[in-house]
């Protein structure tokens, strides 16, 4: 971990948390720093983004697993978060039952009975860590065991995330088909439409993710972290140098599903929407192209990614609704070619060319940019 | 399939000869002069005559027997102040009046003045009927039909026969069956002669029909069957006859139920394969992650869209860009003219598509591979982005110039019928993607095995660096590789065209059972990628029937293979590879 | 059979790929604290004799025994190493972007559980241990490079290194000479020698000179099976080896065309 990547982190988290809120209290709508609840709204939302492309990252760029399905984990989260937030809904629904109006549409009058302890944030909130942690230790067990690396891993990851979609598409689920879940009013007591809420969503996001961020990083430094990496790198020596490389992905895979499901929880009340389609096998790819252009094998990168890109597609949706796929689509491809290591392996790249240009270094520094031959030494000490 | 292009042709023949003279033919005269004899005939001698009329199969004697008891037939004074009959039209005019035809001829009774002459309904003598010739009209109706000349016709006229529940249709279809010849109608015959008798309350009869019906599997008759093994009154005997029956015919039920399903899983499979074959090589073979496959087989879907309106009215588009140049937004398009064809050749437009569609998916992949992929062959991981932006942007081209809904491909006729062995049908047009896989298969397994390019294609997927070492140019080979797996995507395209919607998310729907049908069957093994195809799709359809939904179905199957994996995860043909990776 | 205790005994193992034999009927005994030396011609089975111990594929038939007590056929590759079994493999097998102090750290003897690597702490006993190593396959110097700044002797001597950390009863090195030069190859097998005594080691090996040098008994491997075993001179002057091997030996010396 390099320490402009440490204060890039720090400063970021500053604006975060205390800047960008007091913006948007303090300062009046004509003023030129003003951040508007709209903002601060859609800034929430990439916050959440930035915690799934972490989640992403966490497996992709330090263990080496390019996973397909964790918008999969991401909506559980989000799944879990909507079943409480329609539960706080109450009578207040089109119909006016004490009923989510889509099963009283499907023809239920009273509540099914996995439904009912949805009432209760705790539980709501232990489901969220329960449910996609479950999954992936299952189905992580299940492709771990049986040496399921590379791209199998991914396809098998979409065929999953896949598979869920459709699950969820049915109404039969009890899960609101293909509408998913919408028109949440409160959520812990609080009305979702005032400003205050949704500023307070949007704290508590960046508190989220300034937590993960440190986490993921306090992880990375651990020997857990280096065994993690290790695997990424040499699967086969880490086998043979003793450790079940297989509970080591396993853990990764089941926190990833967790970082990712936290984003989801985050994500519910802000957009004030979940359903199926945000499982799609391409929202997965989506969340992988963030970390790909932020920057992978990096803790800032898949942050700056996920907002920078869901920036970018706002405004392009805005300015050019028919083209922005064009532009995505290009963006990809471009950095997959040019930029492997991402925006933060540009800036790091452009930092250690400057350096090298006015400070001649020694020592130390990344393998492809250096290399001393070998020198002769004694190999066997003297005894 | 050749005999409908017999069937075809003749029907064209006779439309041409049917156009081309006024004239009644001979056969037409004769039958309208019998007719006329028939309504002049005494009444005893009638009724064998217009019999004899029936057998004919004549749409005019159809005509006429509808009309006849509905008072439309009459006698008309001609000129000479004969009386001849005459048929009156259907049609009134603003004063209730109706035009008529000579039945002798078929020509319209004209006025002096030479225009069509028209008559009052009420004031017409009708010949007279009763309810002994109504009845013989029926009958004649009936023979009628039973004598059409579409088998289909006939059969249907039999079945109508066999439900009527009158036993008096019995000495009708046992004199059809002496003349008939065509062996679906004959069992047809059968079947309704065996119903009828059902009815019969001769014990005897009614066990014999049973029987007849039991040994002819008649799925038709399950319900009177089940009927009469209910019926208290029946005799015990027969009942127990009747039990049996049913039970061995919901064995057969269950039995074409079963073929069925395995006949849909395979063509299924066959989709699929075609589909996941491209894959196998771009995959596979060449270790790249082409996400923009979907792509692929929609830019053969459209590619037959384009060959359609080409032979049709024509194809053009425009599109107009949100960027500026010089004032003017840029935009351009395209406008090219259609052959108007019709008919035949219009139809054979997908024999021209199929090719096209192959050589412009192929030479997409040849850009792509040219423009992104020849920088990732040896990230494969990093190649599933960028051509997942390829595949972003490919969609977009395809809602600019194609529009955003689904565009509409015709089915040639030819594709379109279905055949039935032992009442399980079997439609033209999966048979006709069974036989296209199995054609692709063989072609690209003789591309691969028995060519000089094939040898080539493996010896670059086995060990680039070596390959390149004794002088094999790498890149093109790489090139024309790529091409070859989105030229498969292609074909599956035209295909895909004539059983579903053509739309820009195409190849989605796709993308992912195509590459667990490769996963499962081994990656880099062709013959794997075949057996899994196949099988994932007949688990498939199995499911959906078991399941009785097809997400459920879906699902079980993607599980199931998650499974599967744990059992061989390197895919039913696993290449072995010793060395370490 | 004896009641000598073997290090390592491979007792009738056989080893087919896809119709290929690459291990047939083979026997093989090592006594604790031996250096052996096992050559063979390419496709002698030699590698796949090192897969079969380490648990990376399993035998068709055959026992497997590890200090004469515990069958390895059925364990995985992490329980085998935990056994106490270290492989160098042919190419160096380091993690590149690992310090040199990291990829010894990780290989160091300890837990290798999930929740032991979340909480453990590097100790001042582990450091020093770590620097140990380093100094015995001189890579003390390096300790702060990435790995893959090493050149490739350094990198095959790492990776030694990492070997030794990990303190196995028995050592299995392919090849450790491979892609070295004259002068890195001889300190390499003075390396081996000065581990003889401490460790069991098995060494497969190609270059003569470099067989020569270590001197111990050496086990000819011909199409899976044990062709002789004996001194390097006894080997030597065998006239099936000579025939098999030798003969070979020739070609296998003419430059590769690429």
């Amino acid at each position: 971990m390099k320490s402009w990547e440490l204060r890039t982190a720090a400063v970021t988290a500053f604006v975060l948390l205390v800047v960008i809120p007091c913006l948007n209290v303090f300062t009046e709508p004509g003023f030129a720093f003003h951040v508007s609840d709209f903002t601060i709204n859609l800034y929430g939302k990439y916050l959440c983004y930035a915690i799934l492309a972490i989640s992403v990252d966490f497996l992709w760029g330090y263990t080496g697993l390019l996973s397909l399905g964790q918008a999969l984990f991401f909506s559980l989260g989000g799944y879990m978060m909507g079943m409480y937030l329609m539960r706080m809904i109450g009578d207040l629904g089109q119909y006016h039952k004490p009923i989510p109006d889509f099963l009283v549409f499907l023809g239920w009058s009273e509540l099914p009975a996995f439904w009912r302890p949805f009432s209760s944030f705790p539980f709501a909130m232990s489901m969220a860590c329960l449910i996609p942690g479950l999954l992936a230790l299952v189905f992580g067990y299940l492709a771990f065991r049986s040496r399921i690396r590379g791209v199998y891993f991914s396809i098998l990851t979409q065929a999953l995330t896949y598979g869920a979609c459709l699950l969820f598409f049915r109404n039969s689920l009890l899960l609101g088909g293909n509408n998913g879940f919408t028109d949440f009013k409160f959520v812990l007591g609080h009305d979702l439409r005032s400003p205050a809420t949704q500023r307070g969503l949007f704290m508590a996001t960046a508190l989220a993710l300034v937590l993960v961020y440190t986490g993921c990083r306090w992880l990375s430094r651990t020997k857990f972290g280096l065994v993690q990496r290790a695997i990424r790198d040499s699967e086969n020596r880490v086998l043979f140098s003793g450790y079940a490389a297989a509970n080591y992905k396993l853990f990764a895979f089941v926190v990833s599903a967790l970082i990712a499901s936290l984003g989801g929880v985050l994500y519910a009340p802000q957009v004030g929407i979940i359903n199926p389609s945000e499982m799609a096998p391409e929202k997965s790819l989506e969340a992988v192209v963030w970390v790909a252009v932020g920057g992978r094998g990096t803790l800032i990168g898949p942050v700056i990614g996920a907002i920078g890109v869901n920036a970018l597609k706002s405004w392009a949706t805005r300015a050019y609704p028919d083209m922005w796929l064009l532009i995505l689509g290009t963006l990809f491809v471009l950095v997959t070619i040019f930029l492997p290591k991402g925006i933060v392996g540009l800036a790091a790249h452009l930092r250690t060319f400057l350096r090298r240009r006015f400070k001649p270094r020694d020592g130390e520094g990344d393998c492809d940019t250096l290399a001393t031959p070998a020198q002769e030494e004694p190999l066997v000490n003297p005894k | 399939m050749n005999l409908k292009l017999i069937i075809l042709i003749a029907a064209v023949g006779l439309w041409c000869s049917r156009a081309g003279g006024a004239e009644l033919s001979p056969r037409e005269s004769e039958i309208r002069a019998k007719l006329v004899e028939a309504i002049l005939a005494e009444e005893t001698a009638r009724e064998a005559m217009l019999l004899g009329l029936g057998e004919t199969g004549s749409q005019t004697v159809r005509e006429v027997f509808s009309a006849w008891p509905r008072d439309r037939v009459f006698l008309y004074e001609d000129s000479e102040n004969r009386s001849v009959p005459a048929l009156l039209g259907e049609e009134e005019d603003a004063e209730g009046m109706v035009g008529a035809t000579l039945i002798a001829t078929g020509e319209r009774i004209k006025a002096e003045d030479g225009q069509p002459r028209r008559f009052d309904v009420t004031e017409v003598a009708p010949v007279d009927t009763d309810g002994s010739l109504r009845k013989v009209l029926q009958l004649g109706i009936d023979l009628l039909s039973l004598s059409a000349v579409d088998p289909d016709a006939r059969r249907s006229a039999v079945l109508k026969l066999g439900n009527s529940q009158s036993p008096d249709n019995i000495p009708l279809l046992r004199t059809k069956l002496a003349k008939e010849a065509h062996p679906e109608v004959r069992q047809a015959i059968h079947e309704a002669l065996a119903l009828l008798q059902l009815g019969s309350s001769d014990p005897e009869i009614q066990r014999e029909a049973v029987r007849s019906l039991e040994s002819m599997k008649s799925i038709g008759c399950l319900e009177a069957l089940k009927k009469l093994a209910s019926n208290q009154e029946a005799d015990p005997g027969v009942v127990q006859a009747a039990l049996r029956a049913v039970s061995i015919i919901e064995a057969h039920i269950s039995w074409i139920n079963f073929v069925g399903t395995i006949f849909r899983g395979v063509s299924l499979g066959s989709i699929l394969l075609i589909v996941a074959l491209g894959l196998a090589i771009t995959f596979g073979l060449m270790g790249i992650i082409n996400m923009a496959h979907g792509e692929m087989i929609a830019v053969g879907a459209y590619t037959c869209y384009v060959v359609q309106n080409l032979f049709g009215a024509g194809f053009g588009f425009s599109i107009i860009l949100p960027i500026n140049w010089g004032g003017n937004p840029i935009s351009f398009g395209l406008q090219l003219p259609g052959l108007n064809a019709s008919g035949a050749l219009y139809e054979s437009y997908f024999l021209f598509a199929i090719p096209l569609s192959f050589l412009m998916a192929a030479l997409a992949g040849i850009l792509i591979e040219r423009a992104v992929i020849q920088f990732l062959y040896r990230r494969p991981l990093e190649s599933l982005l960028a051509t997942w932006g390829v595949s972003l942007v490919m969609q977009q081209c395809f809602r600019m110039v194609f529009g955003a809904n689904n565009v509409q491909v015709n089915s040639p006729s030819w594709l379109l019928g279905h055949f039935s062995v032992d009442d399980i049908i079997f439609g033209y047009n999966r048979i006709f993607v069974v036989a296209f896989a199995v054609l692709i298969v063989i072609g690209t397994w003789l591309l691969l095995t028995k060519t000089p390019l094939g040898l080539l294609i493996r010896s670059v997927m086995q060990n680039r660096d070596m390959a390149a070492c004794i002088g094999v140019r790498t890149n093109r080979v790489n090139m024309l590789t790529f091409a070859l797996g989105s030229g498969l995507a292609g074909l599956a395209g035209a295909f895909l065209s004539q059983i579903g919607n053509v739309g820009p998310s195409l190849g989605q729907s796709y993308i992912v059972d195509s590459f667990m049908t490769v996963v499962v069957g081994g990656v880099g093994s062709i013959v794997g990628t075949v057996c899994s195809a196949i099988g994932i799709g007949t688990a498939d359809q199995i499911l959906q029937q078991v399941t009785g939904s097809p997400v459920t179905g879906k699902i079980v199957v993607l599980v199931a293979i998650i499974l599967f994996l744990q059992w061989k995860p390197g895919g039913l043909f696993a290449v072995r590879n010793r060395s370490l990776d | 059979m004896s009641q000598r205790i073997f290090i390592l005994a491979l007792e009738g193992v056989n080893k087919t790929f896809e119709g290929y034999k690459a291990i047939s009927d083979l026997n093989f005994y090592m006594d604790p604290g031996e250096l052996r030396v096992v050559i063979g011609p390419n496709g002698a089975g030699k590698s796949t004799m090192l897969d079969l111990i380490t648990g990376r594929t399993r035998p068709d038939t055959g026992r497997i025994e590890f200090e004469s007590k515990t069958d390895l056929t059925n364990s995985s590759e992490y329980q085998i190493n935990r056994m106490g079994i270290g492989r160098k493999f042919q190419t160096p097998s380091v993690y590149v972007f690992h310090t040199v102090f990291e990829n010894v750290l990780l290989s160091l003897k300890g837990a290798r559980g999930v929740f032991a690597s979340l909480v453990h702490r590097t100790s001042e006993q582990e450091r020093r241990r770590i620097h140990e190593v380093l100094a015995t396959v001189g890579l003390e110097s390096r300790a702060g490079w990435k790995a893959g700044a090493l050149s490739h002797g350094q990198k095959q001597w790492l990776e030694i290194g990492m070997l030794l950390a990990q303190d196995p009863k028995l050592l299995l090195v392919d090849e450790p000479a491979a892609g070295m030069t004259d002068e890195e190859t001889h300190k390499t097998g003075e390396l081996l020698l000065s581990l003889e005594g401490r460790h069991s080691i098995l060494v497969i090996e190609h270059d003569m000179t470099f067989v020569r040098q270590l001197a111990r008994k050496v086990t000819v491997l011909h199409q899976g099976n044990v062709l002789c075993e004996g001194t390097v001179d006894q080997v030597q002057n065998d006239e099936r080896v000579k025939e098999v091997y030798l003969g070979r030996k020739k070609r296998d010396k003419q430059p590769l065309s690429c």
